[in-house]
């Protein structure tokens, strides 16, 4: 389905989604950062950002979240099952390497047995996507399959086609059921073809010589060499929308307590170390090395995918400026040696 | 949806101390229905919970022949471990399992088992060991080497007596140089010298090895020049571990997790992945 929405009625679109009993997470302006988290207002939004800082992982993967609760008295233990974790939301405006992000890491979640945390929040919330009418030098999309108006994993696709307006693709559904809930806010669709406003994000490197060169190489001076300037902060992981390794933890007082999934990383020494001290994972470039084989050769091998969607954030965060796309270009020289 | 991380709950039975940290539960399902409906193989591994300080990864100690409980083994290290120790029969506990591939022992009928353990690696292999053991027609010749550091640091040490005293079983028993008393009757060595002497020959053998990562690494190239082929040798491998369930990202060695491919694997399938042991 295709219709239009006007600028002017982001207001009625976000007060419609509140009444339809939708929590509406859309990225906002704090301080100088924008960042994806629930609204109230349609004046909350911003337009004028590249990419958000956080990524949408945190609305289906959150920082930290209860797996089960339980109470201790004496030597009985007694389960509840956490509740109420699957909130019926729209993301408004997140983008397209983000949205893409959530069927890449379905798999993982769906493979062999369910993780039900991740499935029925994915259930719960619409995603509607606005293409990227810019970029900056840390976005390869493109690089990695992907395009700033590319489709996959969201519900609704906007794209701008003027200055106040956006066309409105349904890509579900689930979008088409929204779309429909809200009708009065959409116009129909423009006559001929529309002006469609997106970035042009030029390809950095050719994907298809990095699985090769990687098949080959899991021992190379590059490893080392990369993780020369690598603090172990691991903040890569963390605002990484495909990123998706966890702890699991306990929380509690002496009679009560929670079960936690926590947000963990492999740049992170402690990640692999054994009880006895020994580390499989025992130097910083075993750990990068581990970090773009996960993305671009192991996932790929299992799930037929590659993880990682080219936002380019693990770069944009980096303290000390190591940049992931020069890593890939550096691998696609030295697979044409 | 059922919930992939709610553990069963455990009571414990039995306890037994067997060497310096080192104690071995037996548990009982609390709900019986639940234990009635568990199955497992040996060789699978589960996550243990103490409510409160959280999991931890260790393999199912007992054989599913004995039937109506499992067993763990584990040395207190960490948190989840200390937390363990100070619990008493009659406590509660979670157990999340069993997860991973098994010990292909059906392959195994009609071949000679070596057994080759290192110190609290014995648990593994106590499973698949006594699962044999309990099919004793089934197989030919058993020979079980296990070393420690210290005569002390042995665990099981009544099965250890039970295993010596059969005589269709031959037990091998090392501890490392200086880990000796002058009463001590077993061999002084390191595991893989320990298995050059003893010369286990590998005609119609299957090799079972499991130990720390430096005594698996050493002992390998010892079955090859004894002749043992690499799909003959098996071993059960223990890396750090969340989830159990091949989503928390962090057993994989190279591309093979551990906790879904593994815990067991040929010395052939571990020769062909990288070496981030």
């Amino acid at each position: 389905m295709e219709k239009t929405l006007n600028k002017n009625n982001f207001d009625s679109f976000i007060t419609g989604l509140k009444k339809q009993g939708y929590k509406t997470i859309a990225p906002k302006k704090d301080n100088k950062l924008v960042t994806l988290d629930e609204i109230q207002d349609a004046n909350e939004i911003s337009l004028d950002h590249v990419i958000t800082n956080n990524s949408i992982k945190e609305y289906f993967l959150p920082k930290t979240e209860k797996i089960l609760s339980y109470t201790i008295e004496k030597n009985k233990v007694e389960m509840k099952e956490p509740e109420g974790f699957a909130v019926k939301s729209v993301i408004f405006g997140s983008r397209p390497c983000d949205a893409f992000s959530l069927p890449v890491m379905d798999k993982v979640f769906n493979w062999d047995c369910v993780d039900k945390f991740w499935v029925e929040r994915r259930e719960a919330v619409t995603i509607v996507t606005i293409s990227c009418d810019k970029f900056d030098s840390y976005c390869f999309c493109t690089s990695v399959g992907l395009a700033p108006d590319a489709k996959q994993g969201s519900d609704v696709l906007l794209t701008k086609i003027s200055n106040d307006e956006y066309l409105v693709e349904t890509v579900t559904e689930k979008g088409e059921n929204l779309v429909k809930e809200l009708e009065s806010v959409f116009s129909d669709p423009p006559s001929g073809t529309p002006d469609r406003q997106v970035a042009t994000v030029e390809k950095k490197f050719d994907i298809g010589k990095i699985k090769p060169w990687l098949d080959d190489n899991f021992e190379h001076d590059v490893w080392d060499e990369f993780s020369h300037k690598c603090i172990g902060c691991g903040a890569c992981t963390f605002v990484c929308p495909t990123c998706h390794c966890f702890d699991i933890v306990d929380e509690c007082s002496m009679t009560k307590g929670d079960r936690v999934k926590n947000w963990d990383g492999c740049q992170f020494k402690m990640f692999t170390m054994h009880t006895s001290g020994h580390n499989p994972r025992n130097t910083q470039g075993m750990r990068w090395r581990q970090r773009i084989m996960h993305k671009f050769k192991y996932y790929v091998e299992k799930f037929d995918s590659t993880l990682c969607v080219g936002c380019g954030r693990c770069s944009r965060v980096c303290p000390a400026d190591m940049n992931i796309s020069e890593m890939l270009e550096i691998i696609e020289t030295e697979a044409g040696k | 949806m059922d919930n992939i991380y709610r553990p069963y709950l455990m009571t414990i039975s039995d306890m037994i101390d067997e060497a310096p940290g080192v104690r071995t539960f037996r548990l009982n399902f609390s709900d019986e229905e639940e234990g009635n409906k568990f199955q497992y193989q040996t060789g699978q591994f589960g996550l243990y919970s103490v409510f409160g300080a959280g999991e931890s990864t260790f393999c199912i100690a007992s054989s599913p022949t004995r039937e109506g409980y499992i067993e763990c083994t584990f040395r207190e290290a960490g948190r989840v471990t200390k937390a363990l120790r100070e619990l008493n029969i009659g406590d509660t506990l979670g157990f999340r399992g069993p997860y991973g591939n098994v010990f292909p022992i059906e392959k195994w009928e009609g071949k000679n088992l070596v057994f080759i353990a290192g110190g609290i690696a014995l648990p593994p292999l106590r499973s698949v060991i006594w699962n044999c053991l309990d099919l004793r027609d089934k197989y030919k010749d058993v020979t079980i080497i296990y070393g420690a550091k210290t005569i002390d640091d042995l665990v099981y040490k009544n099965e250890l007596k039970e295993w010596d005293a059969r005589d269709d079983v031959n037990l091998v028993t090392t501890v490392d140089p200086g880990g000796e008393t002058p009463e001590w009757t077993g061999k002084v060595g390191f595991v893989p010298t320990v298995v050059e002497e003893a010369a286990p020959d590998c005609k119609d053998t299957i090799a079972i090895v499991c130990g720390p990562p430096i005594m698996i690494k050493f002992t390998l190239p010892v079955l090859e020049k004894l002749g043992f082929k690499h799909d003959k040798v098996y071993t059960t491998l223990e890396n750090r571990m969340k989830c159990g369930l091949g989503k928390c990202g962090r057993c994989n060695i190279g591309c093979t997790y551990v906790c879904k491919e593994g815990p067991v694997f040929t010395a052939e399938e571990i020769s062909k992945m990288p070496d981030e042991f």
